[in-house]
């Protein structure tokens, strides 16, 4: 019957566009594991997007839809979500899928070992109620719940047990590590890693094939001067991402076209604002000026982030005014503009907060973690020495970046950041909550940034469920921070792929890449 | 001859285990593992739970130890990025690196001496003089822009060649072979061109500075004078002869061409153990770095050892020591 079916299915997959098409593709970064739980990183969860899928999934527009659940509904006063399940999805071994299916992915998940344990702390507890409704209890009442789980994928009970994959094994190794068995749109048919995927439709997937791909292959090439000429000799069908530099060049050529687009990544510039004294620089040793807001709003102002994106950007990235990107749920719009670059006004407050004759200082800044990071900061540097402050730039490989921030060994720093939720609580959680390492909230506020206000607000967002009222509270952390000049958001960075001509594909500002939503002409 | 030999075997050994305490000294700069393995929803407890469980928090000396403990059982560990043992990994990707240096190799003797011997023999002509000054290209150039500048003429202008990859591999065993496809062998010619360029411009000026000096030799000229063909006189006589320094140099740059393929793996994407140093290097993988460095090292001196070995067996002169006075 299920061999009948997928028949069914497959027969109108091929008689749908145009004849069935091989498709392969290239990025910098090979998937370093097939399991859905064992590892939380773009590369990662992008990739297995197309083999795995959760309960919801995010459309082309990046809204929640129904996947391998088809409906869900708060319970009682926001004790949690009833979630109920889809029928006749079955996994590429064929084996059905049902609550267990989801019960068992949820203990995996959330487990100690696992990296994606984080998206299950509000969780208290879930239910099986039969084999068709899961109940997930949440500690506190969660109206963005099912927005923050749609990378969490299901995996068969069944198939886990039976090959001792139960738990994730990220530092050995085991047999979800290299194989997949999710219900997604393709399944994994060859796995060499570092070297080559290959993928084939699954046919018997529940839902519609709108893409007519055969076989796609993913190759991942470090060097973008090799990807590149891969693109452009018709080797690859798509590239991503395509260099800066490369991109007017490449749209200019037959053959080939650049899509381009606005990642969820804001990139900013942090402060040491804990510290008493400054670490580097000339001045090393003598109070840290950035305690002071003046000091920090002088340093917007002297940005001229306009510059950047033209020279540096090349025009293809968006100012950015706050911590989220205005694609972000909870953008906050009454705070979307960024302060004006104004030299003369940055003097002023440095003169008022009793700088006027400048300072010296450390920026520390990634140079192959954001796209052209190194550039940007030797901009800034430049643009700060006009208003009479020097940094003292220190670049570096990422490997080394994050632990000397973990150290603190910092005056100032380049961050870029992307919200996991694509809600506009992730940063504050994250990047502008007092640290506090026993709650885990502030794990990446290197700087010390504190407010009191702040802190009470954000468990009170968490669990609003009325939209309006949830945003009044954004809109207000958004307007604090902005006062403050917690952070200096510079701009959105850009996403830049490029495909042969006949590729039709949807870029989503995740950066994943979505085989089913690809055409080949 | 014993002592000698015994001599040399544990200076290799010592020279061994310097580079690999050298090389784990190293590893606290190139950056640490733990923010690539971990999520953005890290925290302190992960970071330092994993550390523990990497044993990242003993110092370098234990590390080293450790590794040395399990390298000699022939337990590399394994890769942090991974996930796998690093033993399986490099196993994989050895074939590519090995087939790739043997073709360049070949390539670098077999073109260096033909254009060796014809630049000797025709040494003020047009075409000899010609070669004479592309070929400083060859030892001027940096690898990565020959490979890219290689790239974009026969890949991406004329299409006639693969700029990427291995082409399709055919397995026999463990090793996995491109010698036996025409995609394979395709894709093989750019990247062993790239990597052997600079090997057959120094072969190659080489074999053409000793030809030089040896057909101005009284025998060449005598030869010559008995009426012998000019054939026999360039090959028989006059090549043979050039041909010693040249084998020991070809010796010494074999190791060379194998450690040296990670520039030319990363251009081509080519699947390798260079290639996956170089990840390792990025993501700080510290098993796969630690067994590659000790394997090339392995290389180096083995080779080194070898030569030293081969003289002693030329060179009476190195067998008189107290003992071989008889």
């Amino acid at each position: 019957m299920r061999h009948m079916l997928s028949a069914a299915v497959l027969a109108a997959v091929c008689a749908a566009p145009v004849a069935a098409e091989d498709f392969k593709w290239a990025g910098t970064t090979d998937p370093q594991t097939m399991d859905p739980h064992a590892v939380n990183s773009a590369p990662v969860l992008g990739f297995l997007n197309n083999v795995y899928e959760g309960l919801v999934r995010r459309g082309q527009d990046m809204s929640i839809e129904p996947a391998l659940a088809t409906s869900w509904e708060p319970i009682g006063d926001g004790e949690g979500w009833r979630f109920h399940l889809r029928d006749g999805v079955t996994f590429h071994d064929g084996s059905s899928f049902d609550a267990e299916d989801v019960l068992f992915s949820y203990e995996r998940a959330s487990n100690e070992v696992s990296d994606t344990r984080s998206w299950f702390a509000p969780v208290s507890e879930v239910k099986v109620v039969d084999s068709k409704t899961v109940d997930i209890l949440t500690k506190a009442p969660n109206p963005i719940f099912p927005d923050s789980i749609a990378n969490w994928m299901i995996v068969d009970k069944g198939w886990a047990e039976a090959n001792n994959a139960a738990l994730p094994d990220k530092e050995n190794g085991n047999y979800a590590t290299l194989n997949a068995n999710g219900t997604g749109a393709f399944m994994v048919t060859e796995r060499e890693p570092g070297l080559r995927t290959q993928l084939k439709p699954f046919g018997g997937w529940w839902d519609e094939a709108t893409h007519n791909i055969t076989v796609a292959e993913f190759t991942p090439i470090q060097n973008p001067a090799t990807a590149v000429a891969a693109l452009l000799s018709g080797e690859v069908d798509m590239i991503n991402p395509v260099p800066i530099q490369d991109a007017a060049r490449l749209q200019g050529q037959d053959g080939v076209q650049v899509i381009q687009g606005i990642e969820a990544r804001v990139i900013m510039l942090g402060f040491a604002q804990e510290s008493d004294v400054l670490k580097y620089g000339a001045d090393a040793g003598k109070p840290n000026p950035f305690k002071d807001a003046r000091v920090r709003e002088a340093v917007s102002k002297a940005v001229n982030v306009d510059a950047i994106l033209k020279t540096i950007m090349r025009g293809n990235a968006e100012p950015a005014s706050q911590l989220v990107s205005p694609a972000m749920r909870g953008y906050s719009s009454a705070n979307m503009d960024r302060p004006a670059y104004d030299v003369d006004g940055a003097k002023a407050l440095l003169a008022e907060a009793g700088y006027a004759d400048g300072f010296s200082f450390g920026l520390k800044c990634p140079n192959n973690r954001y796209l052209n990071d190194e550039a940007v900061c030797q901009a800034v540097t430049a643009m700060l020495a006009k208003v009479g402050i020097d940094a003292q730039l220190d670049a570096m490989p990422v490997s080394n970046y994050w632990p000397e921030l973990r150290a603190d060994n910092f005056d100032m720093y380049l961050l870029g950041w992307s919200p996991g939720t694509f809600d506009a609580e992730h940063p504050i959680r994250f990047l502008a909550h007092t640290p506090n390492s026993e709650k885990k909230l502030g794990s990446w506020n290197f700087g010390g940034y504190s407010n009191a206000k702040i802190d009470e607000m954000l468990p009170m967002i968490q669990s609003e469920i009325d939209d309006g009222k949830r945003q009044m509270m954004l809109d207000e952390s958004a307007a604090i921070l902005q006062a403050e000049t917690a952070y200096v958001p510079m701009y959105v960075q850009p996403l830049v792929w490029g495909t042969r001509d006949n590729v039709s594909l949807t870029q989503r500002p995740d950066n994943f890449f979505i085989l089913r939503w690809v055409n080949v002409q | 001859m014993l002592t000698y030999v015994l001599k040399r075997v544990l200076q290799s050994a010592l020279v061994l285990l310097v580079v690999g305490l050298v090389a784990f000294s190293m590893f606290r700069f190139v950056g640490d593992p733990i923010d690539n393995m971990l999520g953005q929803e890290r925290t302190d407890a992960d970071i330092a739970r994993l550390r523990a469980d990497l044993g990242l928090d003993q110092p370098f000396p234990v590390q080293y130890y450790k590794f040395l403990e399990k390298a000699v059982q022939g337990d590399f560990g394994v890769s942090f990025r991974q996930g796998r043992p690093v033993a399986e990994i490099l196993v994989e990707r050895a074939p590519a690196t090995l087939e790739l240096a043997a073709v360049s190799g070949f390539l670098a003797i077999s073109i260096g001496i033909g254009l060796g011997v014809f630049t000797a023999i025709r040494k003020d002509g047009f075409l000899a003089n010609m070669i004479m000054s592309v070929s400083l290209i060859g030892v001027s150039l940096p690898t990565f822009l020959i490979g890219i500048l290689l790239i974009y003429l026969f890949s991406v202008e004329l299409g006639w060649l693969p700029s990427f990859g291995r082409g399709e591999v055919t397995h026999i065993g463990w090793w996995s072979t491109g010698l036996l496809t025409s995609s394979g062998l395709k894709a093989l010619i750019l990247p062993s061109i790239t990597l052997g360029l600079y090997q057959m411009t120094l072969i190659m000026r080489l074999v053409r500075s000793e030809m030089l000096e040896v057909l101005r030799q009284d025998y060449v000229r005598f030869a010559r004078a008995r009426g012998l063909k000019e054939r026999t006189v360039n090959f028989r006589h006059a090549l043979k002869n050039t041909l010693v320094p040249v084998i020991t140099v070809t010796g010494l740059q074999l190791g060379s061409i194998i450690a040296f393929a990670i520039i030319t793996e990363t251009v081509f994407q080519w699947p390798g153990v260079g290639l996956l140093f170089i990840n390792a290097i990025q993501f700080v993988d510290i098993p796969v770095m630690a067994a590659y460095l000790m394997l090339i090292s392995v290389m180096f001196v083995g080779i080194n050892l070898i030569v030293d070995l081969l003289y002693f067996a030329i060179d009476p002169r190195l067998r008189t020591d107290g003992k071989g006075a008889h």
